[in-house]
């Protein structure tokens, strides 16, 4: 089985296809910046674009025009911090998505696949609905823990299965599964058992993914976790590379397979575990935005992590504009959004791939 | 207050007593027709609106148990309850309720008893000569199949109220008493519209806060066609919530821009997420960098209204009492 691909030796670059890469990395930053912008000036209200700039401009360069109160929290408080959240999230579940992808070499694989969302929602029911922590743990700390515990469990029944490794991703996908069923029936019973009768539709619209309660705080701890999650994951990028032909073919070029598996996939799960507990479920963007990416930037780890942050950025951005704007004086849930964007996408990149591949 | 509609109710009864029901009798009933042949000795109530109506109907004797509490009894129908099982606090099962043997189940919802029942289909309780009745209250311009607490298609009105109240007294053949308790309502409700309008105050607009997801989440807000819209509506206080959901949920950004004259908060025994006490509600309209320059934070211009009373029950004119009283104490506003 020492089979040695050709392909994992570094290409050497011209001149040239340098240039493109730092014009095409400018060009994406400038994208980025963009999304960022019309999160702050598109919103479920109109404020004209002269008082956004005049509240950033309040903010930033320290200039004094006088805006109303209301107009200047929105801007800086609402939405400048929503957009942010919503980038980091978007850079970060890509991330998680793509190293999955690789590592468990399924092209199903999702940052939810390792039970977190399931193990969140429990955590959330158990703080809220069953009063777990007498009031002294919020719902986002319970997903938290809910969520590590989940992964927790799935990782050690995959390792107990899998004989101790993790020779074959089939088997943290069944233990992934196994793991989400039974979280989810918890939560059920939770909510089932719950004494006072009303519908738990405010729980499912948390876990639909929901960014609207988020503030500065949270986008601090999302884009820390987020830039560090993803930093480790592109320090690991050439490892990945090794990985798509298997752990054997990595372990055979002289990764350190086991102690690679573990880094990234704790790396992964808490980075998702975090983004859970601050803005719930957004589904598809894990799954979708890393074959995206792959499309057009190729394979390559070094080159696909960075990019699928940043379309992963712009694309929960956009789709968070959309789902304050499509309903006027009403906010939709964004999975919805992700979900109806992501879906047709997916189809599409499976119909291409069929024919590059005829 | 007691006295007055004691005496009310002894008026009445005499006013009325030629009304007694002529079995068999036919009611309307959300698509359906209910046929009695005589009044039913026994009850299922699935709801606590239902639970409480037939109670203030004087019916308490007859229901052989309760389902679906939201809240505990009122304390004047306390003994009463006391006496009646109650199958669970929650969802009852199908079986539970035939247990009872009931001759009539009243469901206050129809996600519970209707189309897409989770207790099950009126046709499931008709196969068992069990007679069903489902209030209009929860059916009339309102689909239930749409959306997660429904959809209304029509502002709900008080008069649906009335309707059940009616239906069902002459049901059970006390239509007397359930004059009386339509008038002793409607009349309550007419003295708390006359206090807002006493004070004079124009243009008052407003918005209902029931609860959020999470205390900085888009919080759910009474919609324009709901009951609480209604109470609004009819109290004078324009809704500035459009959505004709029940309880859509709409951003702050949204809200804020509005700038209510009055906001509106629920208080509940519920407590299943943070914004369900409304001390947190209040601590956070004083505290988030939005919304505390709204007006009506400001200006201490903020209601706090009983949950309970936000649905199609009896309980709905407390909450019109509650908000009228606060209105007029509220201070500041341009007449």
């Amino acid at each position: 089985m020492n089979t040695y691909t050709p392909s994992l030796s570094r290409p050497h670059l011209p001149a040239g296809r340098l240039l493109r890469a730092a014009l095409l990395g400018a060009a994406a930053a400038a994208l980025l910046l963009l999304a960022v912008v019309s999160g702050i000036a598109i919103g479920e209200t109109d404020i004209s674009a002269r008082i956004v700039y005049e509240v950033l401009a309040n903010q930033m360069l320290g200039t004094s025009y006088v805006i109303d109160p209301i107009n200047a929290g929105i801007v800086w408080n609402y939405r400048l911090s929503r957009a942010l959240v919503a980038a980091s999230c978007g850079a970060g579940l890509a991330v998680c998505g793509v190293v999955l992808q690789s590592l468990l070499r399924n092209a199903l694989a999702e940052p939810y696949l390792l039970g977190i969302s399931a193990g969140a929602s429990t955590g959330a029911v158990l703080v809220s609905v069953a009063g777990l922590g007498a009031g002294l743990v919020s719902m986002s700390t319970g997903a938290f823990l809910g969520a590590v515990c989940a992964f927790a469990l799935v990782a050690l029944l995959a390792h107990a299965a899998g004989n101790g490794g993790l020779s074959n991703g089939g088997q943290i996908v069944l233990a992934g599964i196994a793991g989400s069923q039974l979280f989810n029936a918890l939560t059920s019973l939770i909510i089932t058992k719950s004494g006072s009768a009303e519908q738990a539709r405010g729980i499912m619209f948390w876990l639909l993914g929901n960014l609207s309660g988020v503030r500065w705080p949270d986008t601090v701890l999302t884009a820390s976790v987020t830039m560090a999650g993803v930093l480790v994951c592109l320090m690991h990028a050439r490892s990945l590379d090794a990985f798509t032909f298997g752990s054997e073919s990595a372990a055979a070029l002289g990764v350190p397979v086991r102690r690679v598996q573990l880094t990234l996939l704790l790396a992964a799960a808490l980075m998702t575990a975090v983004m859970v507990s601050v803005v719930g479920a957004i589904g598809f963007v894990g799954l979708v935005i890393p074959h995206a990416a792959r499309l057009l930037v190729g394979v390559r780890h070094g080159r696909l992590i960075p990019a699928s942050a940043l379309i992963g950025a712009i694309f929960l951005i956009a789709a968070d504009v959309v789902s304050r704007t499509l309903i006027k004086g009403q906010v939709l849930p964004i999975g919805v959004i992700t979900a109806l964007v992501g879906a047709p996408v997916f189809a599409g990149i499976l119909l291409r791939g069929r024919r590059g591949h005829a | 207050m007691l006295l007055r509609s004691l005496a009310s109710t002894a008026l009445l009864a005499t006013a009325f007593s030629a009304h007694a029901t002529d079995f068999p009798v036919q009611l309307q009933n959300c698509g359906y027709t209910l046929t009695l042949d005589k009044a039913p000795t026994s009850v299922v109530t699935i709801g606590q609106a239902g639970t409480e109506m037939l109670y203030a109907l004087g019916l308490g004797d007859k229901v052989v148990g309760t389902a679906l509490w939201f809240n505990p009894v009122q304390p004047r129908f306390k003994a009463v309850n006391d006496k009646v099982p109650r199958l669970s606090d929650n969802i009852p099962s199908f079986e539970s309720v035939l247990g009872k043997r009931p001759a009539l189940v009243v469901s206050q919802f129809e996600w519970m008893v209707g189309k897409d029942g989770v207790v099950g289909t009126r046709e499931q309780f008709h196969d068992l000569r069990i007679a069903t009745y489902a209030m209009p209250a929860d059916c009339e311009g309102k689909n239930n199949l749409v959306g997660s607490d429904g959809t209304r298609t029509a502002s709900y009105d008080v008069k649906a109220l009335y309707k059940g109240i009616r239906q069902l007294a002459q049901a059970f053949d006390v239509e007397a008493r359930g004059e009386s308790l339509v008038k002793a309502l409607s009349d309550r409700q007419t003295q708390a519209v006359a206090k807002v309008k006493s004070s004079g105050l124009q243009n008052l607009s407003a918005a209902l806060w029931f609860s959020s997801a999470d205390l900085a989440a888009d919080p759910y807000m009474a919609g324009k066609n709901g009951v609480a819209g209604y109470m609004m509506q009819a109290l004078g206080l324009r809704n500035v919530i459009t959505s004709a959901e029940e309880w859509p949920t709409v951003g702050w950004e949204t809200i804020a821009r509005a700038n209510p004259s009055i906001l509106i908060v629920a208080r509940m025994d519920r407590r299943r997420f943070p914004a369900d006490d409304y001390q947190k509600k209040l601590d956070f309209l004083k505290k988030d960098p939005v919304t505390q320059h709204m007006d009506a934070v400001k200006n201490g211009r903020i209601v706090i209204v009983d949950a309970d009373a936000l649905q199609g029950s009896i309980r709905q004119v407390d909450g019109m009492e509650q908000i009228a009283n606060a209105v007029l104490k509220i201070e500041g506003l341009s007449k």
